[in-house]
């Protein structure tokens, strides 16, 4: 490890990478702090922009719209009672009665260093744990991998939605459309329907697109469109935190962090599931239960903390196994992959230099987002009132430049659209669109290892149980199932007591 | 000018508020089984036709689409037999309100986009559809706001810049 820290610091040092940090850190904290735009949909839109560059820079910036992405959607959720991300709902429940005690800086202020800190202690984590994962992941053969994804994929379509059966259909799908283009094995086309642009596959960010991004424009017809009224000078004011409090949120992030690590790795989990069960341990630890809902500080430290610690954990399997921990880093392995970066043992050691500076760099980002919430958060604040009218034609446009921009043809547009029907039809249909997402990610290397390995046995099923590693992923993965299951039914016998 | 406008918003608002009292009760696990069911059979059907395989393979390209396939099949089966149980028991079941002025909305939202792509596909000129994007969108939204206009359309121009002159796509 240490002999790649030097040439990694060497390319890490650069004012490139450092200006597009901040800039991915700007934009993932407006897009973040939005409600009704995304984490994932910043990063789809702007993911074309890194087709130009090389890997560290390309990394750096869709890193810093990622981990930006978990502060930012603190800003409105405090402000406004609105959360700006999924994994902000739980900041609000003492964020925004905090400021509605006049304390609104000490709020932001206490979800700035929560998530600061869970994002630093979130990047430690990765560049102690990443290399060791991978050197496991080098001893995994065809069918140990073919289960690897098959354990991602199930977490995943049993986490996404209300069913596992419909997340597994989803997953399905997503895997199927992967199949689209040149056989991996033998090169011989399939579902391309004569046309030569599908000889080569859909493209992982047009896909995206539609799916992720068009649809939220679909989604607009649903309600009406209002200006968000955000009093920037509730910002201003003098509070700040006092040491006692200080004090009060050094156990709830050290704790919220390693759960938000622990949560991280597995993946599908994501940034939101860190955040409730962090707020219920620091509620459960807490001295102050009572203030916890009417504005503790030690609730937003532990939710802060939690969703940022994600942020790193997630790329443990992304970089060493090729699993995405959640939608967005699984956008990132397109990047990285454009780069000629295949996940697993030589990554860290071929590309060591290059890997240890994405993952050094992944410290500076979170000093960087620090920083900029120091100084910037009051812009956040005003950026994030344009008016909706604005941002939806302007978003449709970055849309439609992004998807003819990756193959240059309007062809892609037209599936764009395609994939945004799609998309609206499985939203009616209460059908999640993460797991197609992972099936697209995870498409080719399922089917090439599930082939690979049979083609070792003669079509025999048996390699599937070959090895103690394969056994330990088909215990694993059915453990996941059960419990996704006894978690669903819990869950309906509630809602039918509601 | 101005009556005409007023004249048209009071016809489309008549016309919303009809729209929108009409609605349809779906049950979206059934009508998602159906759906995937389907789709799972007609995949399936594609797969000799649109699957080459070659001679003597032991695991060929159309494995692994046949997998998913009988993976849709079966899991819409098992989805709709659940469903269709607790009809029967007479338990709740899952359902969505599909309400016809959404549905429009969407539909007109749709067409802005494939307008948008027609006018880009046929004169090759993004910035023109782009242009279309930002004045469609700010009507459909009735927007009255000229600054909203002229701040919209200056985003078109500028997005256009951005990738034909910083990110070198020629459109």
């Amino acid at each position: 490890m240490l002999e790649y820290i030097g040439p990694a610091l060497q390319q890490l040092f650069t004012i490139e990478n450092f200006l597009w940090m901040n800039v991915g850190v700007f934009i993932g904290s407006i897009f973040a702090a939005i409600p009704g735009l995304s984490v994932i949909l910043c990063i789809i839109l702007f993911l074309p922009f890194t087709y130009k560059m090389t890997a560290i820079p390309g990394m750096m910036f869709l890193l810093g719209i990622y981990c930006a992405g978990g502060y930012g959607g603190s800003v409105s959720a405090i402000l406004i009672n609105t959360p700006g991300t999924p994994h902000a709902a739980t900041t609000m429940l003492d964020g925004h009665p905090l400021s509605q005690k006049g304390r609104t800086k000490t709020a932001l202020r206490a979800a700035l260093y929560a998530s600061t800190f869970g994002g630093i202690f979130s990047a430690l984590a990765l560049l102690f744990l990443a290399p060791q994962v991978a050197k496991i992941a080098a001893q995994l053969g065809t069918a140990e991998y073919f289960l690897v994804c098959l354990f991602g994929l199930t977490i995943i379509a049993g986490i996404s939605g209300k069913s596992l059966i419909k997340g597994i259909i989803s997953a399905a799908l997503g895997l199927l459309i992967s199949c689209v283009g040149a056989d991996p094995l033998t090169g011989y086309d399939r579902f391309t329907f004569g046309n030569v642009r599908l000889y080569m596959g859909l493209d992982l960010a047009i896909c995206l697109i539609g799916l992720f991004a068009l649809v939220e424009i679909l989604g607009k017809a649903e309600g009406k469109v209002g200006p968000l009224k955000l009093d920037t000078s509730k910002i201003k004011t003098e509070d700040k935190i006092t040491k006692e409090e200080g004090k009060r949120m050094i156990l709830p992030a050290i704790v919220s962090s390693i759960i938000g690590v622990i949560i991280g790795i597995i993946p599908g989990t994501g940034a939101s599931m860190a955040s409730w069960f962090s707020y219920d341990r620091a509620k459960a630890m807490s001295k102050h239960k009572e203030e916890f809902g009417h504005g503790s500080i030690e609730g937003i430290a532990a939710a802060e903390s939690a969703n940022n610690a994600v942020t790193g954990a997630t790329l443990i399997p992304l970089l060493t196994l090729g699993i995405p921990g959640d939608g967005c880093v699984a956008i990132m392995l397109s990047a990285l992959m454009i780069n000629g970066l295949n996940p697993g043992l030589s990554l860290f050691t071929t590309q060591g230099d290059i890997m240890y500076a994405i993952m050094i760099g992944l410290i500076f980002v979170n000093l960087f987002m620090f920083l900029q919430g120091r100084y910037l958060t009051d812009l956040f604040a005003k950026i994030v009132s344009v008016p909706q009218e604005i941002l939806t034609p302007i978003i449709v446009m970055f849309c439609f430049a992004g998807a003819f921009s990756v193959n240059k043809s309007y062809f892609d547009v037209v599936v764009i659209l395609v994939f945004a029907a799609i998309a609206w039809i499985m939203k009616k249909l209460d059908m999640p669109t993460v797991p197609i997402l992972l099936g697209l990610v995870l498409g080719n290397m399922t089917e090439t290892n599930f082939r690979r390995a049979l083609l070792l046995t003669d079509g025999s099923f048996s390699i599937f149980v070959s090895s103690w590693y394969c056994i330990a992923f088909l215990v694993l993965i059915i453990g996941a199932v059960s419990m996704i299951v006894i978690n669903k039914m819990k869950e309906g016998k509630k809602g039918e007591a509601n | 000018m101005k009556d005409f406008i007023k004249n048209m918003e009071e016809k489309l608002d008549s016309m919303g508020a009809k729209l929108a009292k009409k609605e349809i009760k779906i049950p979206t696990d059934l009508a998602a089984a159906i759906v995937f069911f389907i789709l799972g059979i007609v995949l399936m059907l594609l797969v000799p036709s649109q699957v080459t395989v070659g001679k003597d393979e032991v695991v060929s390209g159309a494995a692994f689409p046949t997998y998913l396939c009988y993976i849709m099949i079966g899991g819409s089966v098992l989805v709709a037999a659940q469903n269709i149980l607790k009809m029967v028991r007479k338990e709740p079941v899952e359902t969505k309100t599909i309400n016809a002025l959404v549905e429009i909305k969407a539909l007109i939202i749709f067409g802005i986009l494939v307008v948008f792509w027609l006018i880009c596909n046929l004169t090759e000129l993004f910035v023109l559809g782009a242009l279309w994007c930002a004045v469609a969108f700010l009507l459909f939204f009735r927007c009255k706001k000229k600054s909203y206009y002229i701040i919209t359309v200056a985003f078109a121009v500028g997005i256009w810049a951005a990738f034909r002159f910083i990110l070198n796509v020629n459109f």
